[in-house]
């Protein structure tokens, strides 16, 4: 998905910027050649021209395409139903909290009530770290 | 495993996870400044402060301890002090923490348990010393002080819900269920979205409903709760394992209920929902359940979230279930 919507942004970056300059030479070919007009005649004529078709043309569409590119490369949006965002947390994990390059978004801290389960502030070090001997313990008996 | 994981509290890890996070130490210690400057002039050099970082420092210090690896959690300690000096109230818990975590004997216990009280004389709101003081008094076995003095903490900062959840769980472990959910309950009212706490409190209470000696009347208010408790918790939650785990136990017992006797205790408020609609709650568990287990058994995109422990507790009782069924 990031390779297709750069991709776009570079393409139509490019058509816009083809876009103007062929504006900017337009409006330069246009006063040469009201320019050499007046040199030859006296007859003053209008010198405000409209642009060519095509360029307004290529002008709509570059900006569209880099629209649309820039659309794509958002990150995917999250949900706002309360129940839905809780759920992809259960159901996901931190899976379902990835950026555009696969990367665990730093805000995501799965589900923010646990700590009213684990209570850090009411650790019990020794108890974990008992349970944590165990199984050491344990994991090295399987190994056996 | 992600970085991320050195952001959370790393209480709900598992002893691998501690393990390899412990084992990341060095790396960690190297990695990151162990001393930000304040001064706008080297703050443009070197890399910006960030809260992350004393996140990650606390919770490197916590599986450091907890996988013994002391010589680095005195380390992260270190640099935590020199940051936030030794008057801060959070510093002072963890110095605790550490000086308990290295007691080897009884006396050492009672010694911090008396510098713990020589700092509360001095600043008795000081809530971080508190709760260690607490934990240490219910991990020395003297449940009944812990929960006493949780109740005076409580008494003067009423909306600490860790310490309610606390005072519940001190009170569970003794067996006093009432006690026990009227704290959870109270968890509730300060946090009402917890999907989590909601299934907590179901379980509590099918617990108080099935203990020995709970009275038929209360059985029945009991259960009829947990039935509620554990729907609310799906409704904030799609997909909730443990709310649909619960939904079906508690509606397979009372569907046993009503094929035994058909009698109803005439309370309105504490009413069961007619056998029909427990029948469908069954149903609609016990399909989730599978749907669950199926595709978290499959490792299928979206529904690799499930802690595997759980699944398989779902599996067995899914398992249990239909064996009930073709006897």
């Amino acid at each position: 998905m990031t390779g297709i919507s750069k991709a776009l942004t570079a393409f139509g970056s490019l058509l816009l910027a083809h876009a103007c300059y062929s504006a900017h030479e337009h409006s330069a070919l246009q006063t040469l050649k009201a320019a050499t007009l007046s040199l030859t005649s006296t007859a003053s004529q209008t010198t405000a021209t409209t642009l060519p078709a095509d360029i307004a043309i290529e002008t709509v569409i570059a900006t569209l395409v880099v629209l649309l590119g820039l659309v794509l490369s958002t990150q995917p949006l999250r949900p706002i139903q309360w129940r839905v965002w809780a759920g992809k947390i259960e159901r996901q994990g931190e899976e379902g909290f990835v950026d555009n390059n696969g990367e665990v978004i730093k805000e995501y801290i799965g589900n923010p009530f646990q700590i009213f389960e684990n209570r850090p502030g009411f650790v019990d070090i020794r108890k974990q770290r008992m349970e944590f001997a165990e199984w050491v313990k344990s994991s090295a008996g399987a190994e056996q | 495993m992600s970085p991320s994981l050195l952001l959370h509290p790393p209480g709900q890890l598992s002893p691998a996870a501690a393990y390899y996070i412990s084992r990341q130490a060095p790396a960690v210690l190297q990695g990151s400044p162990s001393t930000v400057s304040s001064s706008p002039l080297s703050a443009l050099f070197s890399e910006k402060e960030s809260p992350e970082l004393w996140l990650k420092y606390e919770n490197m210090l916590l599986s450091c301890l907890r996988t013994e690896n002391d010589q680095a959690a005195h380390l992260f300690l270190e640099r935590l002090v020199t940051r936030f000096g030794d008057d801060n109230e959070r510093i002072m818990a963890f110095k605790g923490l550490l000086k308990e975590a290295v007691a080897r004997q009884n006396g050492d216990q009672v010694r911090i348990l008396n510098e713990y009280d020589q700092i509360l004389s001095e600043n008795d709101t000081n809530i971080p010393i508190t709760k260690r003081r607490i934990s240490l008094l219910r991990s020395m076995g003297r449940v009944s002080d812990a929960a006493s003095s949780l109740v005076q903490l409580l008494e003067f900062s009423p909306t600490d819900a860790e310490a309610w959840s606390e005072l519940s769980d001190i009170y569970l472990s003794q067996g006093l269920y009432a006690q026990a959910i009227y704290a959870v309950e109270e968890v509730l009212v300060l946090a009402p979205n917890a999907w989590n706490i909601h299934a907590r409190l179901g379980e509590m209470q099918y617990m108080a409903a099935n203990a020995t000696g709970a009275s038929s009347g209360s059985y029945q208010k009991y259960m009829a709760e947990a039935l509620k408790r554990f729907a609310r918790s799906i409704e904030l939650c799609d997909d909730y394992l443990r709310g649909y785990y619960g939904l079906k136990l508690v509606t397979n017992k009372l569907l046993q209920d009503s094929n035994k006797s058909n009698k109803q205790v005439d309370d309105d408020e504490f009413a069961l929902p007619d056998v029909g609609t427990i029948e469908r709650l069954n149903e609609l568990s016990t399909a989730k359940l599978s749907e669950i287990v199926r595709h978290s058994t499959a490792q299928d995109r979206g529904w690799r979230g499930y802690d595997p422990v759980e699944v398989a507790a779902a599996r067995e009782l899914l398992s249990s279930d239909a064996a009930a069924i073709e006897r």
